[in-house]
């Protein structure tokens, strides 16, 4: 699907109630088969159904495995994150979201299967194109990853050192902005290990942002944070999207942003979600826009979007 | 199962193989890097040149001048006093000290200081995701960290090498002196044994052995895994791996420059 054909369809949060797929849902013809050493009865669960979401996907994973040593993480993952959305990956902890986001950027690669970024094959990619393709990414790492040697300013300033010819006043404008944004304005000078994790959370959050690229991923804005500044965050996150799209469309950029937010936060996945991604045992059990899977009558999405402890998904 | 009691004798052995090839790989990407523009690692490159020559200084010196003295200066000298032949000291002095005392010292203590720092400092980026942050946003560490400790390492063991000889021939003079004898014998047969392929050789090898350093060094940091244990546990092996290896390329070294070079063979009175 085109950038043109996207243009009619709603978006962000009216999606739901407009889209005429979310009444019917998608019934799959055949079921794929459970991974090799697996019961069908442990992706019982799993129907793998996906509600059209309208976009085009601009990251793409193709029956894509990943184990390591015996560890099997990705165990057939074929997902979308469409076009233009504010997308929610969601899973219970360790089923690999964090390494799901790692193969999108290229560091780490797949052992099967194909991963794509905007329809080009990322294992592929010889290491230039790769380093160029990585430009379109904004990524907030789960731990920050901050630059511990670099004070905050130094740290967000970074990818517009790195990647533009911006005056240090542009740069010092935009950074203020950013860092203001997310509540730093005040601690631009503070180095890393004299912040609080939820700090190091937000001004990671902060560098992703910088550059505007086309594609932000974070991975898990909200752990850490209290529940006044996740929900802020939240709000954070749809205000600058909403802003990003403007730009994109005034500027007929050929890709709309397009955001990936990993969370364990139903509240916020349900505030701030366009679409939204379950993950479990290294495949999707459901996925779709954001309503039709609230809708859903799948009892491992009922169990996780309510946070309750009866249901398929325990403790091991 | 045939199969995986085989796999349980040959794993260690097959990673260790696996290790000491992806460690060629990175010194040949190293390399490839360092050459091909553009060029972004000056400003690291000092900082690193600055930060060993600061570490290592102090350290250098006393085991310099300490080794110097003890090993070849008084036991040698101990030795040659029962023939009567202390003034041929200087001349067991170019072959011990600038052939193989001073780069050993030199190359141990960089990197068991330097080399450590290195992969201590690697690792500990590697555990916080930094150099994945940095891979992502556009920066190949490669080029913008290992190639500047690379430059850095080899040119300081090659200098430090220098130092390092003219320390323990400091050693070797205290040693005389305290078997209360001349200088003058000392200093004959030392330059009459020296010559100027002992000497670069002697650079040459030190500043190969930096490179050793630097690329075992990195290669332990950026693959620390395991959280900050892990790191430790990167640092002591780095440690190791480096020493052996040091050990091992020596002994090729100083072959092929014998072999290559017979007048250094020939004593000189
Ligand atoms: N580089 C790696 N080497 C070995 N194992 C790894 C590596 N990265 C991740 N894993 C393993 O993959 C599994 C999934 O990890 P991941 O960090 O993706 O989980 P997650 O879904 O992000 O969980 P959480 O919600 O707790 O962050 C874990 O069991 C982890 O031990
Ligand atoms: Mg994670």
């Amino acid at each position: 699907m085109s950038f043109e054909d996207s243009e009619g369809t709603p978006i962000a949060g009216d999606l739901a109630d407009g889209s005429p797929a979310a009444a019917a849902g998608p019934e799959l013809t055949t079921r794929p088969a459970p991974p090799p050493g697996a019961s069908e009865e442990e992706y019982a669960n799993h129907s793998y159904k996906v509600y059209p979401s309208g976009r085009r996907n601009v990251v793409e994973f193709d029956n894509t495995y990943k184990s390591f040593g015996r560890n099997q993480i990705l165990r057939g993952l074929t997902m979308g994150i469409p076009e233009g959305m504010v997308s929610m990956i969601l899973g219970p902890s360790g089923t690999g979201k964090s390494v799901c986001i790692k193969h999108m950027v290229g560091l780490l690669y797949p052992d099967s299967g194909d991963v794509r970024v905007q329809g080009e094959s990322v294992p592929d990619m010889p290491d230039e194109q790769l380093f160029e393709m990585r430009k379109k990414f904004g990524l907030l790492f789960q731990d920050g990853a901050l630059f511990s040697s670099m004070n905050l300013y130094d740290n967000v300033a970074f990818p517009l050192r790195q990647h533009t010819e911006k005056s240090e006043q542009e740069i010092e404008e935009i950074v203020m902005r950013r860092l203001t944004e997310v509540g730093l304005g005040y601690s631009r000078d503070k180095l890393p290990n004299e912040l609080s994790g939820g700090m190091r959370k937000r001004a990671g959050f902060a560098r992703a942002l910088v550059l505007e690229p086309d594609i932000l991923l974070f991975d898990e804005p909200d752990s850490g944070l209290d529940p006044v500044r996740t929900a802020l965050l939240g709000e954070l996150i749809l205000e600058i999207h909403r802003e990003m799209m403007e730009d994109a469309k005034a500027q007929k950029k050929p890709y709309l942003p397009t955001f990936a937010v990993v969370t364990h936060d139903i509240m916020s996945a349900r505030r701030v979600a366009d679409y939204i991604n379950v993950l479990w045992r290294g495949r999707i059990v459901e996925a779709g826009p954001a309503q039709d899977m609230l809708n859903s009558d799948n009892p491992f999405i009922r169990q996780f979007l309510a946070g309750e402890s009866q249901g398929p998904l325990t403790m091991d | 199962m045939a199969t995986t009691a085989v796999d349980r004798v040959f794993a260690p052995t097959r990673g260790v193989l696996q290790e000491a090839g992806e460690m060629m790989i990175l010194t040949g990407r190293t390399i490839v890097s360092a050459v091909k523009p553009p060029y972004p690692y000056g400003a690291e490159f000092v900082g690193q040149f600055m930060f060993a020559l600061r570490l290592c200084w102090f350290p250098l010196l006393v085991s310099t001048v300490a080794f110097g003295y003890e090993a070849p200066g008084l036991q040698a000298a101990n030795f040659l006093v029962l023939f009567g032949a202390l003034d041929r000291l200087g001349g067991f002095f170019v072959l011990a000290s600038i052939r193989e005392f001073a780069p050993f010292v030199d190359a141990i203590v960089l990197a068991g200081v330097a080399g450590t720092a290195i992969t201590a400092d690697l690792g500990a980026r590697r555990i916080r995701e930094e150099l994945d942050a940095l891979e992502v946003l556009g920066v190949d560490p490669i080029k913008n960290l290992v190639v500047p400790r690379f430059l850095a390492l080899m040119l300081v063991t090659g200098l430090f090498d220098i130092y390092a000889l003219l320390f323990g021939v400091f050693g070797g003079v205290l040693a005389t002196l305290v078997n209360h004898q001349p200088l003058g014998p000392f200093w004959a047969t030392f330059f009459n044994n020296a010559s100027t392929t002992d000497l670069w050789g002697s650079v040459v090898k030190t500043t190969l052995f930096g490179a050793i350093i630097a690329v075992v060094c990195c290669y332990k940091g950026m693959t620390a895994k395991g959280g900050a244990e892990g790191v430790g546990r990167a640092v002591n092996e780095a440690v190791v791996i480096a020493f052996l290896a040091i050990f091992a390329f020596n002994y090729v070294f100083t072959q092929v420059l014998l072999a290559t070079h017979p007048a250094l063979t020939d004593i000189v009175k």
